[in-house]
């Protein structure tokens, strides 16, 4: 179609003109105009469901009213949005609502912020002119977070309409009609009994009281809490949150979701629920020394007089290279920055490392060789624009459970899901292709689809030729990888194959998504880097809706990578061993030199214990016994320090091995940024006072480093940031003040910039030319054998974060996955004979804990699964401390194990109808 | 165990007839395992979402939207009391009524032996008979409260002379 020059069209809304732009309502140019027209179940997210019939207006030469919602403008149209029969019309729809249902406004959670009040009021309706007195339905409390009184429902459907098209998780329905139809949970069920994952975007998106935060019942409406917009202290994803504070108490009394990026006001059932932690009687709130094999309690002169004394004593005995300092993925940027400098320009070793490190340590190493940057390369929006996505190793739907909202959205509005992982996970459920290969297999499985998309010339020369250095090479090297070899050693047939070759050979966008199925195992890096490869032959990178885009794990992983809390890389991703960035960041920082030689990375730091190579560890927010694999060793080597110093917010199963326990505070307690996996960095605001004496990291890093003779002058999380900002690069644009409202996506070289939400743009790759690397297959480090046959693969839990130290801390996680299981396939427990519910031992070279068994077929033949986030049972007293040979990042994926019997036991129902799709 | 084997089979056969089914088959299915069953047991809903690939709610919802679907098995008898205009004139509440305290079931409901089940209706499109009663199609006109037990005790009578000839 040739393009016209002609303005756009024009409407005309109560006599003004306004432009805009076709397949527009009327509805939302109204609302854009400030305009204010009534609805009750039009929502932008959710669209026009046009059964209220509240919004009516006039349109000139159209008969009748018109539900402005679901009427498209067409130009020259002429509408009125108010008049008499308008009004009148309004006020008989909302008066029929108040007459059909039990509005009572006095005891209503949603009063002041409720839309069927605001209709009323603005209607000037003061009570229903009659009243019918249909039976009540009693109110259904079941579920632990979300409670659903269809007394107040007005049957707009927008519940619905988020459950099924928002977020996807397809559990509200309406059931029956006419006066009888009621919203229902999958068969009419309690919704404590349902497939429900109490997500809360229904309570969010009820405009009455309808359906409602069951805990923050009673503990201060809308207009009685202050507001406190922050980051979820979750998952990598970096949702936005608004808390809803009670000053008086101290305490987030309720959390909803922002309506910008990256999460559109979507949350999970950890993040809109997992808040009460913050105000737990456990929270550490003084600082502790040991003192006669117990911890007492001591004033932080005392505590910090001790920790640096202890350390100059050690340091100036044995060299630097005895400290040892851990980051965290679960603290701020600024903290990360204030511990890294700490540990380089005051104690004078790189030895920093962080849990970045046992999980997407491969990552960072494999797309920075391949592309330069070891960053997703693209945003979490751009999901929906991916006419194929490609996830690999990702339970997303329990990991990052908003990103999974996305993903199923997507796949429901036409967009092919190819999900590989060799358990069934939910996800699945929603797949085109679905992929069940073996664990471990993912090079041969990724390089059989490679050597297919060449053979049927499905690779895009074009990005090969321009954008590469070595496309000769990976041609050559996946010779070795026709799909029917491929197929043996990973186990997908040679027909699954070859369809997911041509779904991503003829695509013409392909997202590629994963997650630590990817990089936890001996061959992490590798894995990656064919992921790198499968991309690059594809040639969808640095464009909208495309890239290779891992999700990282932690609230801030991303960042404590980006701040530098690494052994060979200062923040910014500079390295220590180049004498340029040495000189400049020790002209920086004001200190004689900066140590160039790279440091320990975490499992050397402990292994360096058992022979008094590392005598210091400063551990911050890693509960680094519960997480590291073969729980027996990590306990040996951290018993075998001299002086162990651990900074967190709660007792855990670290602390007790600790010199000196300090106390810190938590997301809601300080300012500060976290970066999230799409690299957008985020405001973190203070909106509750620490409990007790906790005090910020950076604060405590301050006042040790001037224990030692140096002034960090870190005055505040600002001040941190900014002394951080001034040498990195693609952090110099980003202040305070220019994340307010939203974060902005590194890099960011200037103030004016606007960040960079896809990296190698046009397929300029940050290292120039896209490097491909060869890998080969590799067996796992400790394949099943006769004695220990089954393997053991371990992950995350919807329910529960890394070691359950904050969802365990806060009401109702822990209620609805109370406790470990371990999921068995149908025909082991059949072997073994175990069912569900049956108490097991799992046994493992290493150890053994006693657990639930839960046989499902979400499990292949012989491979079990379970989680680390109990202590009671956690999956790492059996990992084996194998590690991959470029990061030393752990294999959690895959070791041997034995399941035997212990006791006959009931089925936990409830609890496994929460975990899959019914 | 065994009951529940044989539904089981029956709703795999029926869904077997729908191979790669969407939910364009989503009414005919409900339709063929109602024809099949008598009525739609939760067992079946959940089957039909698996093979469809539709969400329970979605199911459901569709199935309690429309009139013909049943999700308790009825009775060996099935009693229809018509609430139609012309019956509610005649008085068929008090004929719904006894019936409702003779069997001591509600609308919808089937009895504990299994012999009675109950459904209200709209029209059974025999007016000029109203109040009308309906006992497996057999249309019982005029059916006033004082007939109605007699009525019902006759089926009841009927199943079990049935039975004994059996």
């Amino acid at each position: 179609m040739p393009s016209t020059v002609a303005p756009g069209p024009k409407i005309t809304l109560d006599g003004k003109f306004f432009h805009f732009t076709a397949g527009q309502t009327v509805l939302e140019i109204a609302r854009e105009n400030g305009i204010k027209i009534p609805s009750l179940c039009y929502h932008r997210k959710t669209g026009p469901c046009a059964t209220c019939r509240v919004c009516v207006v006039e349109v000139e030469k159209m008969r009748g009213l018109q539900a402005s919602c679901s009427l498209p403008a067409s130009d020259g149209m002429v509408v009125k949005t108010h008049s008499k029969q308008i009004t009148e019309a309004r006020k008989c729809v909302v008066e029929l609502m108040l007459v059909n249902g039990q509005h009572n406004c006095m005891s209503c959670e949603r009063n002041g912020s409720c839309e069927l009040q605001d209709a009323a009021y603005e209607l000037g309706i003061e009570a229903p002119s009659y009243i019918v007195n249909d039976p009540v339905e009693p109110l259904d409390d079941s579920a632990e977070m979300v409670a659903l009184d269809r007394r107040k429902c007005i049957k707009c459907g927008r519940c619905i309409a988020a459950c099924n098209n928002v977020v996807v998780n397809e559990v509200l329905e309406l059931g029956k009609r006419g006066s009888q139809a009621r919203i229902i949970c999958n068969d009419d069920l309690k919704m404590g009994e349902s497939s429900c994952v109490q997500c809360g975007e229904c309570a969010q998106m009820c405009p009455v009281g309808a359906i409602i935060d069951k805990k923050s019942r009673g503990k201060g409406r809308s207009f009685a809490t202050e507001k406190v917009n922050t980051t979820c202290p979750y998952c990598g994803v970096g949702c936005q949150i608004a808390l809803h504070v009670d000053r008086q108490a101290n305490r987030v009394v309720r959390i909803t979701g922002r309506e910008v990026a990256p999460n559109d006001g979507m949350l999970c059932v950890k993040g809109r629920y997992g808040y009460e932690f913050h105000a737990s009687h456990n929270r550490l709130t003084h600082p502790m020394i040991r003192k006669n094999g117990k911890h007492v309690r001591v004033s932080w002169e005392d505590a910090l007089d001790y920790a640096a004394e202890r350390i100059k004593g050690i340091v100036d005995k044995h060299g630097p290279d005895v400290f040892s300092a851990l980051g965290s993925g679960r603290i701020t940027n600024e903290n990360n920055y204030a511990i890294a400098k700490f540990t380089r320009a005051v104690i004078g070793t790189n030895n920093i490392d962080h849990c970045a490190r046992t999980c997407h340590a491969p990552t960072v190493a494999g797309l920075a060789t391949a592309f330069g940057s070891g960053a997703a390369t693209n945003s979490i929006d751009e999901i929906l624009e991916a006419h194929v996505l490609f996830v690999i190793g990702s339970n997303m739907t329990e990991a990052h459970p908003v990103v999974s909202y996305y993903v199923k959205r997507a796949a429901k509005s036409g967009a092919t899901l190819i999900v590989c992982d060799p358990r069934k996970i939910d996800l699945a459920h929603w797949a085109s292709l679905y992929v069940q290969h073996r664990v471990g297999t993912d090079v041969p499985f990724l390089n059989g689809l490679i050597h297919e998309i060449f053979k049927n010339g499905w690779q895009n020369e074009t990005f090969l030729r321009n954008c590469t250095e070595n496309p000769d090479d990976i041609r050559k090297w996946v010779e070795d990888y026709p799909v029917e070899k491929a197929s043996e050693i990973c186990g997908v047939p040679v027909e699954m194959m070859r369809k997911v070759a041509r779904a991503l050979g003829t695509a013409k966008n392909v997202s590629i998504i994963y997650c630590l199925g990817i990089t936890e195992h001996i061959c992490g890096t590798d894995n990656v880097n064919t992921i790198a490869n499968l991309q690059m032959v594809l040639g969808h990178l640095g464009k909208r809706g495309g890239g290779v885009n891992p999700l990282r794990g932690q609230n801030n992983v991303q960042g404590a990578c980006d701040m530098g809390a690494l052994p060979n890389v200062h923040h910014n991703y500079q390295s220590v061993n180049d004498p340029r960035v040495a000189e400049k960041m020790a002209r920086d920082w004001g200190v004689p030199s900066v140590p160039t030689k790279p440091g320990y990375m975490l499992p050397t730091m402990l292994h360096k214990a058992q022979d008094g190579g590392t005598k210091v560890l400063f551990c911050v927010g890693d509960n680094t016994v519960q997480t590291e694999p073969n729980m027996a060793k990590t306990i040996k080597e951290i018993q075998a320090l001299e002086f162990f110093v651990v900074v967190d917010i709660f007792q855990n199963l670290t602390t007790q091995y600790a010199d000196v326990i300090l106390p810190d505070v938590c997301f809601n307690e300080d300012d500060g940024t976290y970066s999230n996996l799409e690299r957008r960095v985020q405001r973190l605001r203070k909106a509750v006072e620490p409990p007790g004496e906790a005090r910020p990291t950076w604060w405590i890093v301050q006042q040790l480093a001037q224990r030692l003779g140096v002034d960090l002058r870190f005055t505040s999380a600002q001040a941190v940031w900014e002394d951080m900002r001034r040498t990195s690069t693609a952090m110099a644009g980003i202040t305070y003040s220019r994340i307010e409202k939203i974060g902005i996506q590194w890099p960011c070289p200037t103030l004016e910039h606007p960040g960079t939400p896809i990296l190698h743009l046009d397929g300029k790759f940050t290292r120039g030319k896209g490097l491909f690397c060869r890998t080969d297959y590799r067996q796992q480090a400790e394949p099943p054998d006769s004695e220990y046959p089954l393997i053991l693969s371990t992950g995350r839990r919807l329910w529960h974060y890394h070691t359950g130290t904050q969802t365990r801390n806060s009401v109702g996680l822990e209620a609805m996955f109370p406790e470990e299981l371990l999921e068995i396939s149908e025909a082991d427990a059949g072997r073994l004979g175990i069912k569900t519910g049956d108490m097991v031992a799992a046994t493992s070279r290493r150890g053994s804990i006693t657990l639930k068994a839960w046989v499902t077929d979400r499990s292949p033949l012989g491979l079990c699964w379970t989680s680390f986030h109990f202590f009671e049972a956690c999956g790492n007293v059996l990992t084996i401390d194998a590690y991959d040979n470029v990061t030393k990042t752990p294999e959690y994926k895959a070791c041997a194990i034995k399941v035997t019997k212990v006791a006959d036991g009931t089925s936990p129902k409830a609890l496994i109808a929460r975990q899959a799709r019914p | 165990m065994n009951a529940i084997a044989s539904l089981d089979s029956d709703i795999i056969a029926v869904l077997k007839g729908y191979p790669d089914a969407t939910q364009d088959q989503l009414i005919p299915i409900l339709q063929d395992v109602q024809a099949r069953l008598g009525y739609l047991p939760r067992e079946a809903i959940l089957k039909i979402s698996d093979h469809c690939s539709l969400p329970v709610g979605r199911v459901y919802s569709v199935a309690t939207f429309y009139n013909q679907f049943r999700f308790r098995a009825p009775g060996r008898n099935h009693v229809q009391v018509c609430r139609g205009t012309a019956c509610h004139v005649k008085g068929s509440l008090s004929t719904l009524d006894t019936i409702r305290d003779h069997l001591e079931i509600d609308n919808e409901q089937t009895t504990h032996d299994g012999e009675f089940s109950l459904e209200v209706v709209a029209c059974v499109g025999a007016c000029g008979l109203a109040p009308v009663l309906c006992v497996n199609g057999n249309v019982h006109g005029s059916a006033a409260p004082d007939t109605v037990r007699k009525t019902l005790s006759s089926y009841r009578a009927k199943e079990k002379s049935h039975a004994a000839t059996r």
